[in-house]
């Protein structure tokens, strides 16, 4: 069996990585498992991610390796730890925001659970501590409320302030 | 690739670059999914904020799921995980699947019961206000003058009942807009009778097997009793019926659990009824006279006296909670557990009594013991007030504390542990309420101290330890809107004259003003506190503190 896989971008570009890196990928691993041994040397499109994206997925993979695969019950122990993210998760996410959501995205279609999580705090990260205005200025959202309909709904939500 | 210049910031007509750097919205478009996953990671206070954004953001940062989570990471995971044996489950309450059984044990099973129903995003805010102790006041006024005897209150599912002489039986709803849904002229059960009886104690039906209709028991002063139903869809009470005045006297304390009845007299004595079930075929929902099932005469009962009626499939569990004086170290508190069958025969009779403080048993730690080495200096004083909701005994004393009181029934054994003073008011407290959650909300006897208590898990726990010795026990009401709470603090209150429904009608009598204090009574359900509040030459208002 092979320890070298091949991935191929949405833009047609072949990328070689370990097998063990991309298993990462609950996505892969089933289609591997799926598709046995002896097709595992075809390449395997990955048709929603490009080549950038995916070589940056594909650092993310690496770095991650070793760690304990994701546990079923993840989600208490992720929630406790809000928006904490490791030191190396941090500079791996200060990219521009069009390639943190597509890392998003291809976290989401990969499942990688691990890395979308790292992605959705980045992005909750940048939303926190702001005002609604700076926060639609951060994403160029665009304000579809009337500055009455603005002021209810804050009228409305005044006793979760902290 | 270079930024973009600043001022193309604010322009989001320019059309689009062929620049793939981010002048786009890259987040409104996003799954509902992936936005939930990112949302989820931001405490409730960002959630808020991030609904004034947009109508995408609003509706996402507004979905029950994520305040559901947010609900039970705040609210229940740290109960669940108080409360013994339902620990490991803690874990699955996070993951958002709930197990009827724990639910039940939680208290919100009404809330998982109504599933897709339930607005959590509602549900928080309510008990984050409870947890502050904010909300909204109004009041109702439901007498001109002072009446005698006073008005009875109870509140039911945010319905609130009053019955005194002049008015009749009464029902406001607290929801919304306040107003009177019935009322109803109090109806003799002979009809040539006097027709100034007093009522002189109301219950309500815990058993809500219909709906619309709420069965009200109205206890008399000349032992009489009256059923009572309001039917909500038609907004008018039913009478059902009247049983005979009894010569044991008045009655001092009813519970209903339909088809049960439990009353205790004046004169201590302790009856059960059972109505008949095929009441439906009665016309108008006439309900037969009751067969009186036993009948008990107690010597040892005073009041405040608290009544309970729990009736399960196989049995019926009848509670009397009430004052016990002991000497020398003044008042304790007693409990009488009746287990009957259906048919009302006495399987089980138990008492139990608190052990006061002063007499410690010697496995208490020498700390404990020295603390309450202190409180033996100045005697438990009488209850104002007593309310029992399993395990929970509150209660209320005129020396400005509240007595928590942890009950134990089991199969072998009832007993009661050793009271836990609660330190707060800082005048005297005239009435407590615990609800089955270790809720409990207490009120001053000028009406103008209102607390909550979370007393869940009783004394025992690490944090509830902490929470005692800070003084950190309770939460001072602090109503939004000042209007409309005039406190009437210009009758002092006169050393130890403190309401006892009992007394009351004798302390009218004598003119004794401003002992006569009916203000005292405290209620609350889910989202409202009621009390009771007397304005000496003004009448009487019920003020209810709204936490929606």
């Amino acid at each position: 069996m092979s320890n070298t896989i091949i991935l191929t971008s949405s833009d047609n570009v072949e990328i070689p990585v370990d097998r063990e890196v991309a298993e990462r990928s609950i996505l892969i691993k089933n289609m591997l498992e799926d598709v046995g041994d002896a097709a595992a040397n075809e390449p395997i499109p990955i048709p929603n991610v490009n080549e950038a994206v995916l070589k940056k997925v594909i650092e993310w993979c690496v770095h991650h390796k070793g760690d304990p695969p994701a546990a079923a019950d993840d989600e208490t122990e992720s929630r406790k730890r809000t928006t904490e993210i490791d030191e190396w998760d941090q500079k791996f996410m200060q990219v521009d925001q069009e390639m943190l959501f597509e890392i998003i995205l291809a976290a989401n279609y990969l499942d990688i659970k691990a890395l979308l999580d790292v992605g959705c705090k980045t992005v909750a990260n940048m939303i926190k501590g702001k005002s609604p205005e700076e926060i639609r200025k951060t994403f160029n959202i665009t304000n579809d409320f009337t500055p009455e309909e603005e002021e209810q709904i804050r009228r409305e939500n005044e006793w979760a302030e902290e | 690739m270079p930024k973009r210049p600043r001022e193309d910031v604010d322009d989001l007509s320019r059309p689009a670059k062929r620049s793939r750097f981010s002048s786009f919205d890259k987040i409104s478009p996003l799954s509902d999914e992936l936005l939930l996953r990112i949302f989820s990671n931001l405490p409730i206070s960002t959630l808020a904020l991030c609904q004034r954004i947009s109508h995408r953001f609003y509706d996402i940062a507004g979905d029950s799921q994520l305040w559901k989570s947010a609900y039970y990471t705040r609210f229940v995971r740290p109960r669940a995980s108080r409360i013994p044996g339902i620990r490991d489950h803690g874990s699955t309450a996070g993951s958002l699947q709930y197990s009827s059984k724990v639910s039940r044990w939680l208290d919100d099973h009404e809330l998982v019961k109504s599933g897709s129903q339930t607005n959590w995003k509602r549900q928080y805010k309510l008990r984050h206000n409870w947890s502050r102790g904010s909300c909204d006041v109004r009041e109702i006024q439901v007498a001109e003058r002072p009446c005698a005897p006073p008005l009875l209150v109870r509140l039911h599912q945010g319905i609130v009942f009053t019955v005194d002489l002049t008015c009749g039986l009464r029902a406001w709803t607290v929801k919304g807009n306040h107003k009177l849904l019935a009322i109803v002229a109090l109806r003799r059960g002979t009809p040539d009778g006097p027709g100034n009886i007093a009522p002189t104690s109301m219950g309500v039906d815990v058993q809500d097997s219909n709906p619309d209709l709420v069965n009200v028991a109205i206890g008399f002063e000349d032992g009489q009793f009256s059923i009572y139903a309001l039917k909500k869809s038609a907004g008018k009470f039913i009478h059902r019926f009247s049983h005979a005045p009894s010569s044991a006297g008045m009655i001092s304390a009813i519970a209903f659990a339909a088809p049960y009845l439990l009353a205790m007299t004046e004169g201590q004595l302790l009856s059960l009824y059972r109505f008949s079930l095929d009441s439906a075929q009665q016309p108008e929902l006439r309900m037969e006279a009751p067969h009186l099932l036993c009948s008990l005469q107690s010597h040892t009962v005073w009041p405040p006296l608290s009544l309970s009626l729990r009736p399960s499939s196989q049995n019926i569990l009848a509670s009397i909670a009430y004052a016990l004086p002991t000497y020398p170290s003044g008042w304790s508190v007693g409990l009488q557990e009746l287990r009957l069958t259906l048919d009302g025969e006495i399987k089980e009779s138990r008492i139990a009594s608190a052990v006061e403080q002063g007499f410690q048993s010697l496995s208490m730690s020498s700390a404990a013991a020295s603390f309450s080495s202190t409180l033996t200096d100045q005697m438990p004083s009488k209850p104002t007030s007593l309310s029992y909701s399993h395990p929970y005994l509150l209660a209320s004393r005129p020396d400005n504390t509240l007595t928590l009181y942890l009950v134990t029934s089991t199969m072998d054994s009832l007993s009661i542990g050793s009271g836990t003073r609660l330190w707060g008011h800082t005048s005297s407290v005239s009435s407590a309420h615990v609800g089955g959650r270790g809720k409990a909300v207490s009120v001053s006897s000028r009406g103008d101290d209102l607390r909550i208590w979370e007393l869940e898990g009783g004394t025992a726990s690490a944090s509830m330890r902490r929470r005692l010795a800070t003084g950190e026990m309770s939460i001072r009401i602090r109503p939004d809107t000042a209007n409309g709470i005039a406190i009437s603090g210009e009758t002092p209150l006169r050393g130890q004259t403190y309401a006892r429904q009992f007394e009351l009608r004798h302390l009218v009598g004598c003119g004794a003003e401003d002992a006569y204090m009916s203000r005292g009574w405290v209620g609350f359900d889910d989202e409202k506190v009621v009390v009771l509040q007397d304005r000496s030459h003004e009448g009487q208002a019920l003020v209810v503190y709204d936490f929606t």
